[in-house]
């Protein structure tokens, strides 16, 4: 791993100046490993929803770059971050993907531990070295842990600021999608999970900041939805747009509903949490969900979100992990959520949708895969990696934020330049960075 | 009685009779109802699977087995397996998708009634990984009526295989 | 590969005196190819069992380390061990797994083979220089080849010890098991042979001294079979058990039967044999046979051993190669045997019962195997490498051996401490280091 720490000080990957991406980093195996170095196995990586582990005991099991981890609410209510490995010859303690523990026992040899990670019985412990010290043989725990409106990152790094400090000026738009009611939000069901032959940034920077994207790899929805909507009196007419980036890389994008349709066809949230927004949220984040029609955006590095509404009264909020396997190939876990206080059948047609558009099956997903796949496998050759990808669309306007934006952060107009994914590439750019 | 003599003398109803106890059988055992599946063996069963030894064209083929059991052994097996506290490579279960196909049902010398040989593909997937797997074999089945229904009393399942790939084989085929 | 071993490290993985090994150990690929050159394609490795090739001509391919060989019976009734590549361009001779030659001809361009090796003809003798010598282009032979009751051995360092002297005082156990009537022991059915996403090493440290997974990991039989014991009137209540450790990393744990019980539940080898018995072993080797469970263990680096009765007359002698294949896979083979003399049905049986525990789809394996593949894979990332396997329950034990124990070697009491796993960890490191 040491070894190759070195190519990151050779040839720049990231061309600021004009406006470039070296595609090497889009593919290499030696970069994929630097990166779980510098970021996967340092920084804050977002692991799950809080509502996925509601009691005692309750834990999924997740990945942090190559390192499997359990997610566990343990006894004081604290949910930590567990290595997924037994001290004494590395089993798996939970070899599934979720349930719910007293205590982890390992099934080899029966070395237990408590919800916390602690050592309990080495089943032999009267064999034990009598300078052995059972407190260091406990699971070990990622040194972070913190959760922000419901979301659980960890990190391996020790010296990583504290959560909310990392998130910035994007934990004003996290909030309104994440912490709208007083209840918060509930994952509606497990994540969906699949595989992509496709470098895990791809995915970070679709969701960014990708206005381009839209028209032409889902052509088949758009055209599919605006028909489906007239019938339903629900012009989705795009109005105002714009990108937002904040430090530390992260960004979205906003799109609203054009003004001078039915009023009918604005928030078209639960009528009955409307009044549930007000009490948890500002005037100005009310006032910037009204005309939502998208919002879609991405926590650096692999945390990205959406709520999207493509046709009357079919909104749901996803969320998305990159979760890198190579530097060709990425699983990816994806959740609908909704607001806890909705009603059960609000719940199922909000579930319904999101998978419909966003899920394992997704009519949006499919054609966005297919494409990133092939941009990784084209780009997997020495002849292609001459020749740099392309991000000029956002020189002409990165240095313009607009003057008066409605929420924190840079924003950026109009959307539809590659602003925020320019961002992202400079702060992954400065990750990568031996001192970083 | 291993290999097909090729043409079914059975007749059509005979042969309705057999696919139906297959396809219940593939079905329970896709449901791990293992018990269930019991009942569908006689007390003496006898089950074989066996992999190949690759060996020159010339010398022809071998077959081993992998798997030999008797009635009694038989249900260890499965009571292991059925069992979530008595079994480490079924806990989590494995995902299974039994195919059975290709059927051709033949008269069986006594005690047996017929000889079922069908094609065998058992898609397989194990923990998270993305990628599923396979076994496939052809399958011969004595099948005997006995305590009122026709039920398996012996099965051959020759596997298509040579090393065995991801450990060890710990479902029902 | 030169480049490797010039740059091998002179470190260690192992720590005497703590009572740990490095994780990286257990999967690094830098690791195993290291292990490649220091062991594999040097030491004495075990390759077949004399049984499996009676005759002139009978052979059967393995591999050592990553070297492809032909293990044959030549026309003078040796056993020769040659690789299994032609001297013209490499193609394999035997594509199979086993057979009987006359001749190995290539089925590339025709050159031909005696069986013991040496070239007979390139089909284009006419062609050839009059100064290339046919002599010096035979199928290449192991330098070293020799067998110890029935167990066939070669290496590829002609400097190694006579296997004799190499297996030392574990030879008096290994006599107990395959020599124990005047023809010997048997192969009863060609090896199971299955792939597993686990370092070949668990599989060693397992066989050689793990009493602590037993009742953990194989709780399934361990259950079931008591209760078809108890019905049977044999209660396999273990008595008196211990491990024994010898030179060059050598190992066994021995577990007898408790005392006061029926006549008839020890010694339950066929009767017609056990007057043979007593024609070959030593008075001491009979009275450990005769009281015995369980005999488990590893000749260093990769061959295991197993002799087991977990009910009323079942009983079976099992071997085991662990061929490495990267460092996170190997390829298990497993054979059954059994005395020569022993009756049909007795083999049968011995056939039956072994493959049910220890075979491609045993009993006991199938939960083994799961778990040796979930500590590999869990331990394959820089954060779990950091935190070395536990060891200790062997550091109170590993400088007291027994005093009156009841064969050669260092024997250890209690059986479920990590004394004997502990031994090949250090005999493993030692054979790690750069020769002197
Ligand atoms: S590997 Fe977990 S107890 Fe031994
Ligand atoms: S490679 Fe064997 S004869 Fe040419
Ligand atoms: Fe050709
Ligand atoms: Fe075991």
């Amino acid at each position: 791993m040491n070894d190759v720490t070195s190519i990151a000080n050779g040839d720049p990957w990231v061309d600021t100046a004009n406006g470039t991406v070296s595609r090497e980093i889009f593919v290499s195996e030696d970069v994929f490993c630097l990166e779980l170095d510098r970021i996967f196995h340092r920084l804050w990586i977002f692991l799950a929803h809080e509502t996925e582990i509601p009691n005692r005991g309750d834990y999924v099991v997740r990945t942090m770059g190559r390192v499997p981890v359990i997610v566990v609410r343990e006894a004081s209510g604290e949910v930590r971050v567990l290595l997924n490995s037994c001290r004494h010859r590395g089993t798996k303690l939970c070899r599934g993907e979720a349930g719910n523990a007293r205590h982890f026992v390992c099934p080899y040899h029966g070395w237990s531990y408590a919800l916390d990670g602690g050592l309990i019985s080495t089943s032999y412990d009267e064999h034990l070295p009598a300078d052995m010290d059972k407190a260091d043989w406990g699971l070990v725990p990622a040194p972070k842990v913190e959760s922000y409106k419901g979301l659980v990152f960890a990190a391996w790094d020790p010296g990583v600021s504290q959560l909310r400090d990392y998130l910035g000026d994007i934990a004003w738009y996290l909030d309104t999608l994440f912490w709208r009611t007083p209840g918060g939000m509930e994952v509606l069901a497990p994540p969906h999970r699949w595989r992509a032959r496709a470098n895990w940034k791809i995915g970070s920077l679709n969701f960014i900041g990708d206005g381009q994207h839209v028209a032409t790899t889902h052509a088949g929805p758009s055209t599919l939805n605006r028909l489906h909507s007239k019938k339903a009196g629900f012009f989705v007419r795009g109005g105002e747009s714009f990108q937002v980036v904040t430090d530390e890389g992260h960004g979205c994008t906003l799109t609203y509903l054009a003004p001078g349709m039915p009023e009918g066809n604005y928030l078209t949230h639960p009528p009955a949490l409307r009044d549930a927004y007000a009490e948890v949220l500002s005037a100005r984040q009310i006032s910037m969900m009204h005309h939502l029609r998208v919002m879609v955006g991405n926590v650096f590095p692999n945390l990205s979100f959406i709520e999207n509404q493509v046709a009357l009264g079919e909104k749901a909020v996803l969320i998305r992990q990159w979760q890198p396997i190579s530097g060709t190939e990425t699983e990816v876990l994806s959740w609908v959520l909704a607001e806890r206080e909705a009603s059960a059948e609000y719940k199922d047609r909000a579930l319904k949708h999101g998978f419909h558009n966003f899920g394992a099956g997704g009519v949006f997903e499919q054609d966005d895969l297919e494409l990133w796949a092939s941009a990784t496998q084209a780009s997997d050759n020495p002849i292609a990696q001459r020749f740099p990808f392309s991000f000029h669309s956002s020189l002409p306007f990165d240095s313009a934020p607009i003057e008066n934006a409605r929420g924190p952060g840079r924003a950026y107009k109009p959307s539809n330049t590659e602003v925020a994914q320019l961002a992202f590439m400079r702060r992954w750019d400065a990750a990568m960075q031996p001192g970083d | 009685m291993d290999d097909e003599r090729g043409i079914a003398t059975v007749s059509d109803a005979a042969f309705l009779e057999v696919q139906r106890l297959l396809n219940r059988e593939a079905a329970l055992l896709d449901r791990r109802d293992y018990a269930a599946w019991f009942d569908l063996l006689t007390e003496d069963v006898k089950y074989v699977v066996t992999a190949r030894v690759s060996r020159p064209a010339e010398t022809g083929p071998l077959d081993y087995a992998i798997i030999d059991e008797d009635a009694d052994t038989l249900r260890l097996r499965v009571l292991q397996i059925g069992d979530p506290k008595l079994t480490r490579a079924e806990n989590p279960p494995t995902l299974t998708r039994r195919f059975v196909s290709n059927l051709e049902v033949e008269a069986a010398g006594p005690p047996n009634d017929y000889a079922a040989h069908t094609n065998l593909l058992v898609y397989r997937q194990r923990g998270t990984a993305p990628d599923g797997d396979f076994y496939a074999g052809r399958r011969r089945d004595l099948l005997r009526r006995d305590r009122g229904s026709l039920r398996i009393a012996d099965r051959l399942v020759r596997l298509d295989h040579n090393v065995l790939f991801d450990g060890s084989l710990s479902i029902v085929l | 590969m030169d480049d490797i071993v010039r740059s091998a490290p002179s470190r260690s993985w192992v720590d005497a005196a703590n009572g740990t090994v490095e994780r990286e150990a257990f999967v690094g690929e830098d690791v195993f190819r290291l292990e490649l050159d220091r062991i594999f394609h040097r030491l004495w490795i075990f390759l077949a069992h004399d049984s499996e090739i009676p005759d002139r001509g009978d052979y059967v391919v393995r591999t050592m380390g990553r070297v492809p060989v032909i293990v044959v019976r030549g026309s003078d009734g040796e056993v020769r061990v040659l690789l299994n590549s032609c001297r013209h361009r490499g193609t394999k001779l035997c594509r199979g797994e086993a057979g009987n030659a006359r001749n190995f001809v290539c089925r590339y361009h025709g050159w031909s083979y005696a069986i013991d090796g040496g070239l007979i003809t390139t089909s284009y003798d006419e062609h050839l220089p009059p100064g290339m010598d046919k002599a010096d282009w035979g199928l290449v032979p192991a330098p070293r080849v020799e067998t110890y009751r029935g167990l066939i051995f070669a290496a590829w360092d002609p400097g190694v010890p006579e296997l004799r002297d190499y297996l030392g005082d574990m030879a008096w156990y290994l006599d107990a098991l395959f020599w124990r009537t005047p023809e010997g022991m048997e192969a009863l059915a060609p090896p199971h042979r299955w792939r597993t996403r686990a370092n070949w090493k668990i599989g060693a440290l397992n066989f050689i001294g793990d009493s602590q997974h037993v009742r953990t990991t194989h709780a399934g039989p361990i259950a079931l079979d008591k209760v078809r014991s108890e019905k049977d009137g044999f209660y396999v209540q273990g008595g008196e058990s211990f491990q024994v450790v010898t030179d060059e990393g050598h190992g066994c744990t021995l577990t007898y039967l408790a005392p006061g019980m029926p006549e008839r539940n020890y010694l339950t080898h066929p009767p017609g044999l056990r007057g043979a018995y007593a024609d070959t072993l030593s008075a001491d080797q009979l009275a450990m046979l005769r009281h015995l469970r369980v005999m488990v263990g590893n000749v260093f680096p990769n061959f295991s051993f197993i002799e087991s009765q977990v009910a009323l007359g079942e009983k079976a002698v099992i071997i085991r190669q662990w061929q490495p294949l990267s460092g996170t896979e190997m390829e298990v083979l497993s054979w059954v045997l059994a005395e020569r003399e022993a009756a049909a049905g007795y083999k049968d049986r011995a056939l039956k019962h072994g493959f049910h525990n220890f075979g491609a789809a045993g009993v006991f394996e199938q939960d083994d195997l799961e778990l040796w593949a979930s500590a590999t894979q869990a331990s394959d990332n820089p954060i779990a490498r950091r935190f070395p396997y536990s060891f200790h329950s062997s550091l109170p034990f590993d400088h007291a051996p027994m005093e009156n124990a009841k064969g050669p070697g260092r024997a250890f009491q209690p059986s479920n401490t990590e004394v004997a796993q502990f031994a090949f960890m250090r005999r493993w490191d030692a054979a790690m280091r750069p020769l002197a």
